[in-house]
């Protein structure tokens, strides 16, 4: 009996709790929250990338959740739901599913991993569940017709694309015209990539190709590959190299002599932070092409590289720009759409248009989608390695916009 | 044509520099008859002592060639004293010691992963005097740091000869080259002759890490890159050859640069490996090397 009865008040006691969770907390959030599922590596090889991402992402949604969250749905706030792909395509796929099915977010962001990015939008296409791809460079990613996939960062053959670009804004720019060019590059799939779209770029801006030489990246000794360089006389070298060939190749073009007007690299080794410590004043003049320099000339950079780099102790990277950024688009779309159905916010999204805000951080003007969900205006920062405070360092030099205020780049860097 | 001498010239300063890493394990193996596996990684023990002596001390480069070497003597000395000696001893009067050979495998990976585990992965170079200057003779471009490594080198391989012909430690080890039981009987400790190989085969490769650092980067599996050469050039040499190490070192050196300048340099790699084959056919016993000689 008395026994009995405990129990009863303790069923009600639960009933009454389940009920409340079950339809009360809903209805709150609902109204409160909006969930972003977000697949990152956090453990495994590509670990560190993913939790740059996701300290990126946890700083923005922190900014704008205390700037009153999204107005048009009452001051929603923004939660991010984080499932650890480990570089896993297999791992991805079937988190996104769940985070899709049993987390009921309303879109998904992530993955990093190319491999990853691939699988896990196909998934989320299925569900009609937006996905922003703040960067996995593979080009076919939006280029498969899905209408819920955004990609923020430039794709890779956009990397190509603007070393051209460059090339001829800067000529433009200083007057200097430059006819040769010669490619040197490491014969992996990176390299070998790399050369085939510099080819025929070459050949529609009216280049006269020098020299095209791989070289494989475990070569004891790279003066050959220098010694024929200098017997070819070109004015551009277009590099791709890892870390140890780069060092070599710029070690062994200063001590032979030779100098061509512009030395252009692929990021890589080049953009290593070993590379400028082994170089030393070598590299002066050297242009590199990465994601995304601390200088660049943008009023929301610096400020949030600042702030970035008090929080966690290190600068903002290519990555985590991207993954910062995409929180912002994010935030945009969902004021605009004034809905957490998905449907809505692909439609948002499809319409964004964003230039301004403290999300603005990058080299390029904007965010603006295509219709295979590219960002037409994503692209890619080149920097030269010149004299800042009596040491060799990174500055960036192209977009013109982005450009270091104040500095001349030294173009070409070898008269 | 000016880039066909100027390879020739950069061939020849890199062969030989390639030589003298080999020098090391031609004298070990002619010796010892064990082909010591860790030799590139006592190369890069010699890199990692000079690079540390250059960046703390700041001294000029060639002046660690008379502090690393020694030093490297002694420890290539009780390397074999300490860990080799004893298996050798296990093995007996076996012509081939095997257990031997994989001794060395294991000091290998000891000194590998000991290096990067008390100096991480990264690439280091340290930047000397005569880092990345150059002389220009006529149209030519000569790297310094790379015509003194030539200089060393062929000086290195001289001086070997000498020592080999003209002393009596040179002529005992030349004795015990030839047969370790006569010499034995000869009253030579054939044990401690083992030592003194071993130690030399150490200090050359100290003095190749002198020549090196200048205008080479160090990390801990740097050994392998040059192992992989070592071995082709003694063999091309003649085991146990010092010329023949000096000039394998020299046709490797002149094969990469020169051909290099009339095919893509990814090619070179595999006329090396072609050319090693035609000769394991033609001439097992390498340039120098004599037929049945062990």
């Amino acid at each position: 009996m008395k026994n009995g009865s405990i129990t009863t008040i303790l069923a009600g006691c639960m009933g009454m709790a389940l009920s409340a969770a079950l339809f009360a907390a809903p209805a709150l959030a609902a109204d409160k929250t909006v969930k972003i599922g977000n697949v990152e590596p956090l453990s495994g090889p590509s670990a560190s990338v993913g939790v740059q991402g996701k300290q990126a992402r946890e700083m923005a949604i922190e900014e704008i959740n205390a700037a009153g969250g999204i107005k048009s749905l009452g001051g929603a706030k923004l939660e991010l739901v984080y499932a650890d792909s480990k570089s896993d395509p297999t791992v991805g796929v079937t988190e996104t599913e769940r985070l899709i099915n049993t987390e009921k977010v309303n879109l998904m962001t992530g993955c990093w991993n190319s491999a990853v990015t691939y699988p896990a939008t196909q998934v989320a296409e299925r569900y009609g569940i937006p996905f922003v791809v703040p960067v996995a460079v593979r080009d076919t990613i939006t280029e498969r017709g899905f209408k819920n996939v955004f990609r923020i960062a430039a794709k890779d053959s956009w990397w190509v694309r603007d070393q051209f670009r460059f090339l001829k804004d800067m000529q433009e720019e200083t007057g200097v015209k430059l006819q040769k060019i010669a490619f040197v590059f490491e014969n992996g799939d990176w390299g070998t990539g790399f050369a085939e779209k510099w080819r025929e770029l070459a050949k529609k801006d009216g280049y006269e190709v020098v020299l095209d030489e791989p070289y494989p990246s475990t070569a004891t000794d790279l003066t050959p590959v220098v010694t024929k360089l200098k017997a070819a006389k070109p004015d551009i070298v277009m590099l791709v190299s890892n870390a140890a060939d780069a060092i070599l190749l710029t070690n062994t073009m200063a001590e032979m002599q030779v100098k061509p007007k512009v030395v252009l690299a692929s990021g890589g080794g080049h953009a290593d932070p070993k590379f400028l410590e082994n170089t030393d004043t070598n590299a002066l003049g050297i242009f590199d092409e990465v994601e995304w320099n601390t200088d660049v000339n943008k009023p929301a950079a610096k400020p949030a590289n600042e702030k970035f780099k008090k929080k966690y102790g290190y600068d903002l990277t290519g990555e985590s720009v991207d993954a910062y950024v995409a929180m912002y688009v994010i935030a945009d779309a969902l004021e605009r759409a004034a809905s957490t159905e998905p449907a809505k916010i692909r439609d948002a999204l499809a319409a964004t248009n964003l230039t301004t805000g403290p999300g603005m951080v990058v080299s390029y003007d904007g965010v603006k989608f295509d219709e295979t969900g590219q960002n037409k205006n994503a692209g890619i920062v080149i920097v030269q390695v010149a004299n800042v405070d009596g040491k060799p360092d990174r500055v960036t030099v192209w977009p013109k916009a982005a450009r270091r205020a104040g500095y001349v780049p030294a173009f070409p860097a070898n008269k | 044509m000016t880039a066909v001498i100027q390879a020739t010239l950069n061939g020849a300063m890199m062969g030989a520099m390639y030589g003298l890493t080999a020098l090391g394990l031609t004298l070990i193996f002619g010796v010892m008859k064990v082909v010591n596996f860790a030799h590139g990684s006592l190369l890069m023990v010699g890199m990692f002592s000079a690079y540390w002596l250059i960046r703390l001390t700041g001294i000029h480069p060639y002046l660690a060639l008379v502090i690393v070497p020694p030093v490297l003597f002694v420890f290539g000395y009780y390397l074999q004293d300490v860990v080799i000696k004893p298996v050798f001893k296990a093995e007996g009067q076996v012509r081939e010691p095997l257990t031997v050979i994989i001794v060395t495998t294991g000091v290998w990976y000891v000194l590998d992963n000991l290096a990067l585990m008390l100096f991480g992965a990264e690439y280091r170079t340290v930047r000397t005097a005569i880092s990345n200057k150059s002389f220009a003779l006529g149209e030519f471009i000569i790297s310094i740091p790379k015509f003194s490594g030539f200089v060393v080198a062929v000086a290195t391989a001289v001086g070997l000869a000498l020592f080999m012909r003209k002393t009596k430690t040179g002529k005992a080890l030349r004795a015990t080259s030839l047969d370790r039981e006569a010499a034995n009987l000869m009253g030579i400790n054939q044990y401690r002759i083992y030592n003194i190989a071993f130690g030399l085969g150490t200090a050359i490769a100290g003095i190749a890490g002198c020549v090196l650092i200048p205008f080479y980067y160090v990390y801990p599996s740097v050994g392998v890159v040059f192992d992989i050469r070592a071995f082709i050039i003694v063999v091309l040499g003649g085991l146990g050859s010092i010329p023949g190490a000096l000039l394998g070192g020299l046709v490797i050196g002149l094969i990469e640069s020169v051909f290099s300048q009339f095919m893509a340099s990814t090619w070179t790699e595999a006329i090396i490996y072609a050319i090693f084959l035609i000769i394991l056919f033609v001439k097992p016993s390498g340039f120098f090397g004599h037929k049945q000689d062990w």
